[in-house]
């Protein structure tokens, strides 16, 4: 395998292509980054009652997710201890228990062994049931209802890992009645590498433009002057990038949050609320809540906030991922607007969405060209915006002007290349990717 | 008790389908005949991609035209309501307008992916229909397909599926103003479904 350190360079601005391509990179990220980092694994309004489960994937580890008996969420890997056949097969549901189609072996909500058929008769009463329990998650927590877990006991708490990106994110998720992702997810595949989608949507504001000019002329909403790139539009001045520690990041276009609506009752709930969150959060809270949104958590979720999709790009193998789509709406919003924010997401950044349509096609081709020998050889680029770029005044993480820029780009490389590199929790904080950016100033 | 353990002592948990289907009146034969033959020209005209002519001909104004997601779920709860306050979840969920949106973005000509031109292929078999139990003269028609998308060089893809339609006849022709297309999978396994059905 190539020299781990070596793969990205310049501080972030350059990759190589190999990261997209090679399985036995593909294969460290499953241990160094999806068996350490803490990822998403669905809303809580999904798993409301005890019983209430999900199945879903952390990395390539099929997990169950369970509101147990007594109200506490717990996660716990999806494979049978006795012979490892796959326990659950439903991907929601409500029971007390989940028994192996195998041999009949059935765990509780909490994933603790419960029963052995035939125990007496076969085990003689001589097996130890507690060393069966399924293998838990080290740590689950949720962030505002969104569930999170890691399989790393020396992981920092959720709300430090998260870092500065929460504080950006409470602006609309900290509302009044809290927010809400609508599912069961849409789930579709795409074939590209999982790290390409997630770098689309922390921070590329260049695309936009160009690659979706089609729905932006079709959907004729405010955002349609930024189709084809044209001269006139200004991308300097219209919002902020912004790279979080810990490799999230965001660009953020101002009093844009229902620019791609066509229907102004969206608009006008932005307005209300935007009134709500400022006497709550001052001027900057209320600019963030009623900007427009494109962001990822590091290392496998993205939203766009006003165009309302929450996708988790779910790696699947080194060259495809599962795209899973939820619809993000605030709970206390009229059920009317929820229906129709939900339609235009579907419309929007659906799997036949008009814009996620042309982005699903590029992000194939970002990947399957590194197929040949001497294409892999090679690097790709994200340096744009590294002159105007650096730590805010007001606002946490390092801040660039405009949204056309890849300011977030660099932070989430800057992440990756730290935790492949096996660094630990400590030593990213003290000199790496997790140092708080206030710091570097 | 598992609700597995319950199945096996004998308790009825869940079981394949018992109902009857619903008693409709039959089509005669030169309005099946009709049904058959718009259901088959209609695929034809978007296989040209003769989408906007087939908006203004073969739709109604009030059309939902819909694909649900097919949620995975054991059989004993596939009729529990789904948690949370998701009015309808699915791939899409157009209106007139909505579709129209689709359309006006493909007769750009600023569609990257679509030029090329994709090869889409559409089969329809196994149509049925008969008179809706309202006695409204509307016709509900289920047909089974096959898509055959095929681009670029060896990018291709086949999907089988369900349409159930409603249809009512405007000014002596049939149109459709409901239309919910069931994709026999959980997951799209295609890169995107942004075409027509």
């Amino acid at each position: 395998m190539k020299d781990v350190s070596a793969l990205i360079q310049e501080n972030g601005a350059v990759q190589d292509r190999s990261i997209y391509w090679d399985d036995d990179i593909y294969l460290l990220e499953q241990e160094r980054i999806f068996a350490r980092a803490w990822l998403f694994l669905t809303h809580e309004s999904q798993i409301p009652l005890p019983g209430d489960f999900i199945a879903t994937r952390m990395g390539e580890d099929e997990v169950i997710v369970t509101r147990h008996t007594d109200g506490s969420l717990k996660a716990f890997l999806n494979s049978c201890s006795h012979r490892g056949n796959q326990i659950c097969y439903s991907e929601m549901g409500n029971s007390k228990s989940f028994t192996c189609a195998y041999h009949g072996w059935s765990f509780g909500t909490d994933g603790k062994l419960i029963n052995v058929p035939l125990e007496n008769e076969t085990y003689y009463n001589n097996i130890d049931k507690n060393r069966f329990d399924l293998r838990q998650v080290a740590q689950i927590d949720s962030y505002h209802g969104l569930i999170f877990a890691t399989f790393d006991p020396t992981a920092p708490p959720l709300m430090d890992f998260l870092g500065d990106m929460a504080w950006y994110m409470d602006a609309f998720m900290d509302v009044p009645g809290g927010t809400e992702l609508l599912g069961p997810p849409m789930k579709s595949i795409l074939d590209c590498n999982w790290k390409v989608p997630v770098e689309n949507f922390i921070g590329d504001g260049y695309h936009v433009g160009w690659a979706h000019a089609a729905a932006l002329d079709a959907i004729q909403s405010p955002l349609t002057s930024m189709k084809g790139n044209a001269p006139g539009y200004e991308p300097k001045t219209s919002g902020i990038q912004v790279a979080t520690e810990g490799g999230h990041g965001m660009g953020i276009i101002w009093d844009a949050a229902a620019a791609l609506h066509v229907n102004p009752a969206y608009g006008e709930w932005i307005d209300y609320r935007t009134e709500m969150v400022r006497e709550k959060r001052g001027e900057w809270g209320a600019k963030l809540y009623n900007g427009h949104w494109d962001a990822s958590i590091f290392p496998n979720c993205s939203f766009l906030y006003g165009t309302n999709t929450f996708k988790h790009w779910q790696p699947a193998g080194p060259r495809s991922i599962e795209v899973f789509t939820w619809t993000l709406v605030e709970k206390e919003m009229p059920e009317e607007l929820k229906q129709y924010l939900s339609v235009m997401n579907m419309m929007t950044f659906g799997t036949a969405g008009m814009l996620e349509t042309d982005d699903g096609e590029n992000m194939e081709g970002c990947t399957g060209t590194n197929k040949g020998w001497v294409t892999r050889q090679g690097k790709v680029y994200s340096g744009m915006g590294q002159i105007n770029e650096g730590p805010h005044d007001e606002l946490p993480g390092i801040v660039s002007d405009g949204i056309v820029c890849e300011t977030s780009y660099r932070g989430f490389y800057r992440a990756w290349a730290d935790m492949m590199s096996g660094k630990s929790w400590e030593e990213m904080s003290r000199g790496g990717s997790r140092r708080s950016i206030k710091e570097v100033a | 008790m598992s609700a597995v353990a319950e199945k096996v002592a004998g308790k009825k948990v869940c079981a394949v389908n018992s109902e009857p289907p619903v008693e409709r009146e039959q089509l005669p034969m030169e309005v099946m005949f009709e049904i058959e033959r718009h259901l088959i020209r209609e695929a034809r005209l978007l296989d040209e991609e003769r989408i906007r002519y087939w908006y203004e001909n073969y739709l109604t104004e009030d059309i939902v035209y819909s694909m649900p997601i097919n949620v995975s779920r054991y059989r004993r709860e596939q009729t529990r309501p789904l948690p949370g306050t998701n009015p309808g979840a699915g791939a899409f969920m157009d209106n007139y307008e909505l579709i129209g949106m689709r359309i006006t973005r493909l007769e750009t000509g600023l569609v990257w992916m679509e030029d090329p031109q994709n090869a889409i292929r559409r089969f329809l078999t196994n149509i049925d229909a008969e008179y809706l139990e309202d006695g409204s003269g509307d016709v509900i028609a289920y047909s089974n397909f096959t898509v055959y998308r095929n681009r670029r060089q060896r990018d291709q893809n086949i999907t089988y599926g369900q349409k159930v339609d409603l249809l009512r006849k405007v000014d002596g022709k049939w149109r459709c103003y409901n239309r919910t297309i069931h994709m026999d999978q959980r997951v799209i396994l295609d890169k995107n479904v942004y075409f027509f059905l």
